[in-house]
């Protein structure tokens, strides 16, 4: 049986990531659509009750309002190749600034169907980053960053906690403010922002400074073990990973760099700078109270996201075709794509039930008390 | 076992504590008195590490744990050894839900993950807050909060464990929780505390030793009965006692009440229950403020059920009640900011939530309970003239009126730096301002102590002898003895009883000051004793009060 | 307020403004690449969506680096709930049209704590706004850059000017920060949002062309800069951080100010000693 209970965030974002890093790979719209219905059925399938969970919802909006600006610009600045005319306008030349655009102009299907291809590929990209979102918990997520963000994470838990507070804090000032009487005359609107403003923030910066009083007493910022020589190692990784990557980002640009700059050194670059990270990560002794564990079904929805990111690469490697039909063609598929995207919707079988509020709840009240209540 | 060895701090050439010594030994309660803003929270700074880092000032002598010099170590590295609470726990808070709050300080030590387990569980069952668990800290009261905040600290097993005014936002029952998990603390677990408190009626009977700090800085450490005799602040238990010349002096109300066969002899019957102001009748029509029947809802839930009040002009009405009860929400239904759900709510005979922002300030005042929500500007002489300005009043009303309520304040100070009592004489002005007849107050007696209530009270007494209608909520008993001519209780929302203070305290003792607790119903103030002596008894007079 | 405080609550090591330049021009390099980019016009040219997947490590890294050797529980306290108001900020304002309040506080943050507090408030505001908002998406680790940058630099101006000249320095710096931000975001979403021309199929008259001439892209880049973003969005976020800032500022930065007074750091030789050179209280 599966017990419920969240999964760890990382592995949520995995899965994401490969389902994204998929469609990035294909302009497909099959493909981008079966990849649209394993992210939605995953999401249904697995969210809990959390407002996050909510947000999925914002994510198809603005993926169809992504695919929506992507034809009316090709509408508006569309080329004005020959098709099949779906929609003639009159041509708009702009003035000479603009010299060689005009707006408008006769709109043919292949450019309806080229702006919806391009358009679903980064519809479905956001959405599986919302689907992301709508699966990991934040504040678990920020729990679980990596040592060398620790201060970040923390200012972010701060951050978190602070936002309901604020709201009290603006519902309290605004109703105080009404016992004393607005101003009148010009500017007064601002002036009442201020008086909003004002009280709000003092009031939060002085619970931030006991909040800081609080974290100091109960031991936070202890200081680490790191030695001078492995703050210094620690800088150099990072500074000589950094220049790694600006160059090897330089000649991914620049093609007439040698191609030994570019993905080579990208990569050692990469490699630098994640070792001076986790060496950074090193300088403080902290332990986490009920760490996230990383179980089986954690690897198996990774391994998911995995697979479904390398499987279409490899579509896009081996079957171009496949990944990009031409505009004039009922666009093709391959078994081997369809496979891969298919693997992402294992979680849905693999992944535990939800945690929700209601089996969140602590477990029946003991039923010694019942009775005595009622005879009360 | 902590030593604090000729300890002197100052800001800037302020001093604020000189040459103080304190020793504290394992398994002791040791509580820290005196008068507000002498400087309790620095000392318990200087304790735990956290003056001067936070504060700025200079600090001299030692601090020494088990022998060693700490004076050089921050905060964060005495964390496992002192455990600090400061005011207002919510404000601490780092996390949001109980156990995480109980884990942060050990997750910061870095212990094993099996041990903080083990020891999260140890400490929701030694503070009895195990159902808690999951919950989200906001939605606690504030004495969970307060025992989550010292159960935070306690995780790390620390050896002393500081208290800043633990119960001073609490209601009695939920002071009395905290207080009885701290002798919990002490005797089970040979923890060390040192608390600072200047409601000393609730914790002296706990402490072992009495440090009481005065104005110039000096410490005074010793056993409380002796140094209480001369203790600038005192307890209403210690002023009668001082007044029958009992010694030693009685620190709890049972001790007292075994003595007092002689007192009352002498003291004879207590006073004759005369209306202490001039009978209201004459001078209005009818009470000022009628509410019937009133029933306030929160979305579905009832704040208020069937409540009946009428205040009539100069008197002075304490609204009691635990935390929750509906004391705010009925002030701000006098005030109009809620609607009455069903029943009326009349303040000169109009329903305030009809009436125009305007009319509603020039027929009712409120100060809320956090005072400094009304202030926004950079000196208190900006704050005075935008009250006069909004309220279309005279330049100069407001900081006349608050030279009256607090003499002294500097104009040119900004409000957030005033003292507590300073910043609440500076909304009660700026309220006041638009001349409402109907002033409402919520806690005003929150980090006050002795002598500022008492001037408190004095400043609500004339304004109610100028014929204003004053309603106060507050759980602060001795506070309403001083005050208050009548009371009303509510509880879930519904009045419990009301009537004059003598009779609603002679029905229930549970909110009866010490005086009456001690002698009977019928003595309310220790003055009214002193007064009662000197009547009957010409030498007696001469103690003071 | 007339004294302008010289010292900052996170200062900036020289180690820690290498990462940061390093950073910042990598970053640059992947927002800009567009016209930076020399490809063979015969080829097909898919965003590089491996930027995507490597600018918040090289975020990471920064922020790592910035709060390397421990970051003050009060700095970081003031962190927090400056971007937790600056997320609701944003919150608030992101329905009303053009009225986005974002930059404002981080501004003023930036210039009262430093640039290397209002990088990374430029960083934690972003982030934390994005969670509250269903904002995480590619485009997140940019605006955080971004949105560090202009933090950063606000940190930067010079420290000697106060008062009323201070202020109008502020609102200018703020005009110009909201164009650059909306420039520079627009850089990033141009080749995703109008897509890339694709020989042997047809495209907007504004996408990227790879292999174009960089005037030709550039140009192309304007106009659709000036056509989506200049007349609405970038000029109604200009106008408001302009407002905000001239009528709130003063009274905002007198709170700050006054939160940095107390937050001020001490360096660890002042507080070995027993004689601590902190603010003296009135």
């Amino acid at each position: 049986m599966r017990l419920p209970r969240d999964l760890h965030p990382v592995a949520w974002w995995c899965w994401a990531v490969g389902l994204a890093v998929g469609a990035s790979c294909t302009t497909n719209p099959y493909l981008l659509g079966l990849l649209l219905a394993v992210a939605t059925i995953t999401v249904f399938a697995c969210r809990g009750d959390q407002p996050w969970a909510r947000s999925f919802r914002l994510y198809l909006w603005l993926g169809l309002v992504v695919l929506v600006i992507r034809v009316l610009f090709r509408v508006l600045v569309g080329g004005n190749d020959a098709g099949h005319v779906l929609l003639s306008m009159p041509e708009i030349p702009l003035p000479d600034w603009a010299a060689g655009i005009s707006l408008l102009g006769p709109f043919s299907r292949e450019e309806l169907l080229a702006a919806i291809y391009e358009g679903l590929r980064l519809a479905t990209l956001l959405i599986a980053v919302g689907a992301a979102n709508a699966l990991a918990n934040p504040k678990r997520l920020m729990k679980s960053m990596p040592p060398a963000l620790y201060e970040v994470g923390t200012a972010m838990v701060v951050a978190i906690t602070v936002i309901p507070q604020l709201a009290d804090s603006a519902r309290r000032v605004r109703a105080a403010q009404q016992l004393r009487g607005g101003e009148r005359g010009r500017g007064h609107r601002v002036r009442s922002v201020r008086r909003l403003l004002v009280p709000i923030l003092e009031d939060a910066f002085e619970r931030s400074l006991s909040l800081a009083a609080g974290m100091d007493a109960r031991g936070y910022g202890r200081a680490g073990t790191a030695t001078a020589g492995q703050r210094r190692s620690t800088g150099a990784l990072m500074i000589l990973g950094l220049i790694g990557i600006c160059v090897g980002v330089y000649a991914f640009l620049d093609s007439t760099a040698p191609r030994l700059l570019a993905w080579p050194m990208l990569a050692l670059g990469l490699v630098a700078a994640l070792a001076g990270f986790v060496l950074a990560g090193r300088r403080v002794q902290r332990t986490r109270y009920r760490p996230e564990r990383w179980h089986t079904t954690e690897v198996l929805v990774a391994l998911s996201g995995v697979v479904v990111g390398a499987g279409l690469w490899l579509v896009q490697r081996g079957e171009p075709l496949v990944a990009h039909p031409g505009v004039l063609a009922v666009p093709e598929l391959s078994l081997v794509a369809v496979v891969a995207i298919l693997v992402g919707i294992a979680p849905v079988f693999v992944a535990p039930p939800p945690l929700t509020a209601r089996n969140r709840a602590p477990v029946a009240p003991e039923p010694a008390e019942e009775p005595a209540k009622v005879a009360a | 076992m902590f030593e604090l060895r000729e300890v002197t701090f100052r800001y800037g050439d302020r001093p604020v504590l000189d040459r103080v010594d304190l020793a504290i030994d394992h398994g002791e309660l040791v509580l820290l008195a005196g008068p507000t803003g002498v400087g309790k929270s620095t000392l318990l700074g200087v304790v735990a590490g956290l003056v001067p880092a936070f504060t700025g000032g200079t600090l001299t002598g030692d601090v020494v744990i088990d022998g060693e010099s700490v004076l050089d170590r921050p905060a964060r590295e005495r964390a496992h050894v002192v455990g600090y609470v400061g005011q207002n726990p919510p404000a601490w808070f780092v996390t949001d839900t109980v156990e995480e709050e109980l884990a942060f300080g050990m997750e910061q030590l870095g212990l094993a993950a099996p041990t903080m387990r083990r020891r999260v569980e140890e400490t929701l069952d030694l503070l009895g807050i195990a159902d808690l668990r999951h919950r989200d800290l906001r939605t606690l009261s504030g004495g969970q909060q307060q025992r989550v905040a010292i159960g935070s600290v306690l995780t790390t097993h620390p050896r002393l464990l500081v208290l800043d005014e633990p119960t001073s936002a609490l209601d009695p029952t939920a002071a009395e929780e905290v207080l009885a998990t701290l002798t919990r603390l002490v005797h089970d677990l040979g923890v060390s505390v040192l608390v600072a408190e200047h409601r000393l009626e609730r914790v002296v009977p706990f402490a072992d030793r009495l440090c009481l700090l005065g104005a110039g800085g000096q410490l005074r450490v010793g056993d409380p009965a002796e140094l209480l005799v001369d203790s600038p602040i005192a307890p209403p238990l210690v002023e009668l006692g001082r007044l029958a010349g009992w010694s030693p002096l009685p620190l709890t109300v049972r001790d007292a009440r075994r003595r007092t066969a002689d007192l009352r002899a002498r003291l004879g019957p207590p006073p004759v229950v005369v209306p202490e102001v001039p009978a209201p009748e004459s001078t209005e029509t009818g009470p000022e403020v009628q509410v019937r029947r009133l029933l306030v809802t929160h979305g579905s839930v009832p704040a208020l059920r069937d409540v009946d009040l009428s205040l009539t002009p100069a008197t002075v009405t304490a609204l009691m009640g635990r935390n929750g009860a509906g004391k705010s929400t009925l002030l701000w239904a006098l005030q109009g900011r809620y609607s009455a759900t069903r029943g009326t709510v009349r303040v000169a005979g109009k329903d305030p939530h009809r009436l125009k922002p305007d009319a509603r300030r020039r027929a009712t005042g409120l100060v809320p309970q956090s005072p400094a929500d009304l202030l926004y500007l950079e000196t208190v002489a900006e704050e005075c003239a935008a009250a006069d300005r909004t309220a279309s009043a005279a330049p100069g009303t407001c900081a006349g009126l608050l030279e009256r309520l607090a003499p002294g304040i500097d104009p040119a100070g900004h409000p957030r730096d005033l003292s507590e009592g300073q910043r609440l004489a500076l909304a009660v002005a700026i309220v006041l301002t638009a001349g409402p007849p109907v002033l409402l107050l919520d806690e005003p007696t929150r980090g006050l102590d002795y002598p500022g209530k008492h001037a408190l009270a004095e400043i609500l007494r004339g304004l109610a002898a100028d014929g204003r209608t004053i309603l106060v909520a507050t759980h602060d008993v001795e506070f309403v003895a001083q005050v208050a001519d009548e009371v009303v209780v509510l509880a879930e929302g519904e009045v419990v009883s009301s009537g004059t203070v003598r009779d609603v305290i002679a029905e229930s003792p549970a909110f009866a000051p010490q005086v009456t607790k001690v002698l009977g119903p019928g003595w309310l103030r220790v003055d009214e004793v002193a007064a009662a002596l000197a009547s009957s008894d010409p030498t007696a007079a001469e103690v003071p009060s | 307020m007339s004294a302008v405080d010289q010292r900052v609550a996170v200062p900036l090591r020289l180690r820690s403004a290498v990462v940061l330049g390093l950073a910042s021009l990598i970053g640059l390099m992947m927002l800009g690449w567009p016209l930076l980019l020399e490809a063979d016009p015969t080829q097909r040219v898919d965003p590089p969506f491996l930027f995507l997947g490597l600018l918040p490590v090289i975020l990471a890294v920064v922020l790592a680096e910035i709060s390397e050797g421990g970051m003050d529980a009060r700095v970081l306290a003031i962190l927090g709930v400056l971007s937790a108001v600056n997320a609701v900020l944003r919150g608030v304002s992101a329905g009303t049209a053009g009225l986005e309040l974002v930059f404002f506080l981080l501004i003023l943050g930036g210039r009262v704590f430093g640039p290397g507090f209002g990088f990374v408030l430029g960083c934690t505001s972003l982030f934390a706004s994005a969670l509250m908002t269903a904002g995480v998406g590619p485009w997140l680790p940019f605006q955080m850059l971004v949105a560090g940058w202009v933090g950063m630099f606000a940190g930067l101006l010079p420290r000697r000017v106060s008062g009323r000249w201070e202020i109008v320095m502020l609102v200018a710096y703020g005009v110009l920060a909201a164009y650059a931000y909306g420039l520079l975001m627009n850089l990033w979403g141009w080749p995703f949002i109008l897509g890339i021309q694709v020989p042997g199929q047809d495209s907007t008259d504004l996408s990227y062309a790879p292999g174009a001439p960089l005037l030709e892209n550039l140009h192309r880049f304007v106009v659709y800069t000036l056509l989506t973003s200049t007349g609405g969005w970038d000029t109604g976020r200009a106008i408001t951080n302009a407002l905000a800032i001239a009528l709130l500022g003063p009274a905002v930065l007198t709170t700050l100010r006054r939160a940095a007074r107390r937050a001020r750091v001490e360096r660890r030789g002042a507080v070995s000693s027993r004689d601590v050179a902190g603010p003296t209280l009135p």
